[in-house]
């Protein structure tokens, strides 16, 4: 137990001695906190549309109007002369919303008239996006312009839960959080690891009485640490800048955090402890966990639309457990009960890592 | 000068000298892995796992009526499986349960009085309790589910008629809506990125460290030819990692090549000048193979954030969004989808073009220049 300690404060000192690597570990996670945050809005606002207005009547114009009104698209003039597909063509718009001659008359005589809109598919999601809206715009205006003569009888009354007003910003940060702290952490051990193989002092340590656990045991500690210190800033600065507040008992979420940041230690000391050099360790890191933590979490889509084989290969990535955690503490509130699960998923694949490092380190030990 | 030069660069002599030099670099086990296995990996692991698609939607339901009329409603509304039933609750407070444990994504209340309501002609209140922790999901899912409501209701009408404004909904360029059409492109735009760069940083700070750059500079050949005889076979093998990533792109998620095949390939090459650019600019200022293969991990997360692969540039806040134009991937993005699913030709990707001229120009000039001060 002494030696644990006495190899994590050695560590400890080795790590701030390197001014470079601390100013590394705290600011290019804030850097990146402030990236992913800012930066990963799934639904677009602001989407520029053409119109087409072939009738120009009262009744098409304040179809038109109401369609603005929902402030999720901005018009873009476009000549009438040039075919309005061309706005999709050159990138000007995402929409194009033609409307035919006889709209009016067509509506005022009961038949209805159909409005062509054209939409760019390029982007899946936010097509989905754009064809909700016009659809809802054009119920609303039907209701509200009295040209519908029956309502309808089914009124449905939505409530949002637990994000009222469909802030992304809420599902994102606290998925960065669970990213950051997965690949940070996770590489700086995994660093320390390989450069005490490469200069040999692997070899030293086990001249000495230390067993491979209490090294193992010691770096994890100390890296542990410094981890808490990265979690630490990146959910003080990202509950402050993007308001974030706890949901509801933030005791999980401080055990999950620590459970979570041993993990991804262990998971770098594995790293380190079976690459052969320094430059095949951050390959390992950035393909395995940079991937793993971005695309296998569930941090921007959800996870059960990952197709068949992968989706299981998500069962054993740390970060989808964290996140549920973090999601949980954050905007859901629901507490241990919701979250037991995913902290003793988070514990079992930790102590996977160490016994995976811990076995490799013995057979290092004990050559031929 | 120049004459004797570029007689030193006749076809076949300098053919024989690339041939050499790539021979060398594919002798380097790691860097085959990263120009062969690595992108076939990142774009398939990307395409298949970012899916957007709103499919299969856990439904809760309460059903206080039990009565043929919520039976139909509830089977017209899992028709498409759009939305899946997963549970029938006894009362609202266990629904709102499963809805805040996340078991459900949205909870609908069919209310005791929904026949009587229906078969008197008044409207009848349904309730949706929708888990709002994925906006984006639960924006998408519930604008379908008040779509599908409302159309059931329009049927349930004594005589029912279509709307009178009906929006005739058409998808360009992806009519399908298949989603890894729209991330495939941008996953072969990073992979490109990554692998040109970090391949052309790897083999020439190799020389760097063992010492055969100063050997070369004793040889009568010129910086520039150096360069040349550098680059110009990187240049090929990273044209065979283009060719296998659309290779992938087309017969493993069939994402067509709609636009030019040859203005496609054209201005890959353009593109690699750059990542070759950003590559040798790396590996002049760094001092070691640690910092290069550092640097590039850490330049991957502003560089595929700010590029428009994963989330739309549209949506980000206006000082991210003029940041992402000096992001040479994010062009590059915009011309793989535009040619790939659009169709588009260089009259309308001329401004991205320019861009990446003048992003290649840049870099490349600064590692000449580098390169030069090193050397002498």
């Amino acid at each position: 137990m002494k030696r644990i300690w006495s190899q994590c404060l050695k560590e400890l000192a080795q790590f701030q001695r390197d001014r470079l690597t601390v100013a590394l570990a705290f600011l290019l996670p804030l850097i990146s906190l402030l990236i992913l945050g800012f930066a990963i809005r799934l639904e677009a606002k602001n989407i520029p549309l053409v119109v087409q207005d072939l009738n120009n009547t009262p009744l098409s114009r304040s179809y038109i109007e109401r369609i603005f009104a929902t402030n999720q698209f901005t018009a873009v003039l476009w000549p009438g002369g040039d075919p309005a597909i061309h706005a999709l063509d050159h990138g000007f718009a995402k929409v194009v919303v033609i409307i035919p001659p006889d709209f009016s008359r067509q509506i005022k005589s009961g038949r209805g008239s159909d409005v062509q809109v054209l939409i760019d598919g390029t982007d899946t999601n936010n097509a989905r996006v754009i064809q909700n809206s016009i659809h809802t715009t054009t119920t609303f205006f039907l209701a509200n312009a009295g040209v519908e003569t029956t309502s309808n009888p089914l009124k449905p009354h939505l409530r949002l839960w637990f994000n009222p007003g469909r802030k992304e910003s809420l599902y994102i940060v606290p998925g960065v959080f669970g990213f950051l702290l997965w690949v940070f952490p996770g590489i700086l051990a995994a660093m320390a690891m390989v450069r005490e193989k490469e200069k040999g002092n692997i070899v030293q340590v086990y001249a000495s009485s230390m067993t491979a656990t209490e090294l193992l045991l010691g770096k994890g500690l100390a890296y542990l640490f410094i981890g808490l210190g990265e979690a630490l800033v990146l959910m003080l600065i990202g509950s402050l800048i993007f308001q974030l507040g706890f949901a509801g008992d933030p005791l999980p979420l401080l055990i999950g955090t620590l459970l979570y940041l041993g993990t991804s230690v262990m998971f770098g000391l594995m790293i380190g402890s079976r690459a052969k050099d320094l430059i095949s360790t951050i390959q390992a890191i950035s393909l395995i966990g940079f991937m793993t933590a971005l695309l296998l979490s569930g941090f921007i889509y959800p996870i059960k639309n990952i197709p068949f084989p992968l989706v299981h290969l998500a069962d054993l990535v740390p970060a989808r457990y964290f996140i549920q955690i973090s999601r949980d503490a954050f905007v859901r509130g629901t507490g241990w009960l919701g979250i037991w699960f995913p902290m003793v998923m988070i514990v079992v694949l930790g102590l996977l890592f160490f016994w995976t490092a811990n076995r490799t380190l013995q057979k290092m030990q004990l050559p031929d | 000068m120049l004459f004797k030069s570029t007689r030193r660069l006749i076809p076949s002599s300098f053919l024989a000298l690339v041939m050499k030099e790539i021979q060398q670099i594919l002798q380097n086990k790691e860097i085959v892995v990263l120009l062969t296995i690595a992108p076939i990996l990142q774009i398939m692991l990307y395409g298949f796992a970012l899916n957007p698609d709103i499919n299969k939607i856990d439904l809760g339901i309460v059903d206080y009526a039990h009565g043929s009329e919520s039976r139909e409603l509830v089977s017209a509304l899992t028709e498409n499986q759009v939305f899946v039933a997963k549970q029938f609750s006894s009362s609202q407070e266990e629904l709102g349960q499963q809805v805040r444990n996340g078991n459900v994504t949205i909870g609908l209340v069919i209310p005791p009085q929904f026949k009587q309501q229906l078969t008197q002609n008044k409207s009848a209140d349904l309730q949706l309790l929708v888990d709002g922790v994925d906006a984006n999901t639960a924006g998408i899912a519930s604008g379908y589910m008040l779509r599908m409501i409302q159309q059931h209701g329009r049927q349930l009408l004594p005589n029912s008629t279509p709307p009178l404004v009906r929006p005739v909904h058409t998808f360009l360029y992806n009519p399908g809506l298949i989603s890894s059409w729209f991330f495939v492109p941008g996953v072969i735009g990073i992979s490109i990125t990554l692998v040109s760069s970090l391949v052309s940083a790897l083999t020439v700070i190799r020389e760097k460290d063992t010492g055969t750059l100063e050997q070369l500079l004793m040889t009568p050949a010129a910086t520039w030819e150096i360069l040349v005889a550098k680059i110009v076979p990187l240049f090929v093998l990273l044209m065979g990692t283009v060719l296998l990533a659309l290779g992938v792109a087309r017969l493993v998620f069939g994402v067509p090549i709609k636009g030019n095949f040859l203005l496609l390939l054209l201005l890959s090459g353009l593109y690699l000048f750059v990542g070759i650019g950003i590559g040798i600019m790396l590996a002049t200022i760094a001092q070691n193979q640690q910092q290069v293969v550092l640097t590039a991990f850490f330049i991957n997360i502003p560089l595929i954030q700010l590029s428009g692969a994963i989330a739309p540039i549209d949506s980000m806040p206006t000082f991210f969004r003029y940041l992402s134009w000096l992001n040479p991937l994010r062009h590059f993005v915009q011309i793989l989808r535009s040619i790939l699913l659009k169709g588009v030709g260089l009259e309308m990707l001329w401004p991205h073009v320019l861009a990446l001229v003048m992003f290649a120009a840049v870099f490349l000039s600064i590692s000449i220049s580098q390169f030069r001060k090193q050397l002498t």
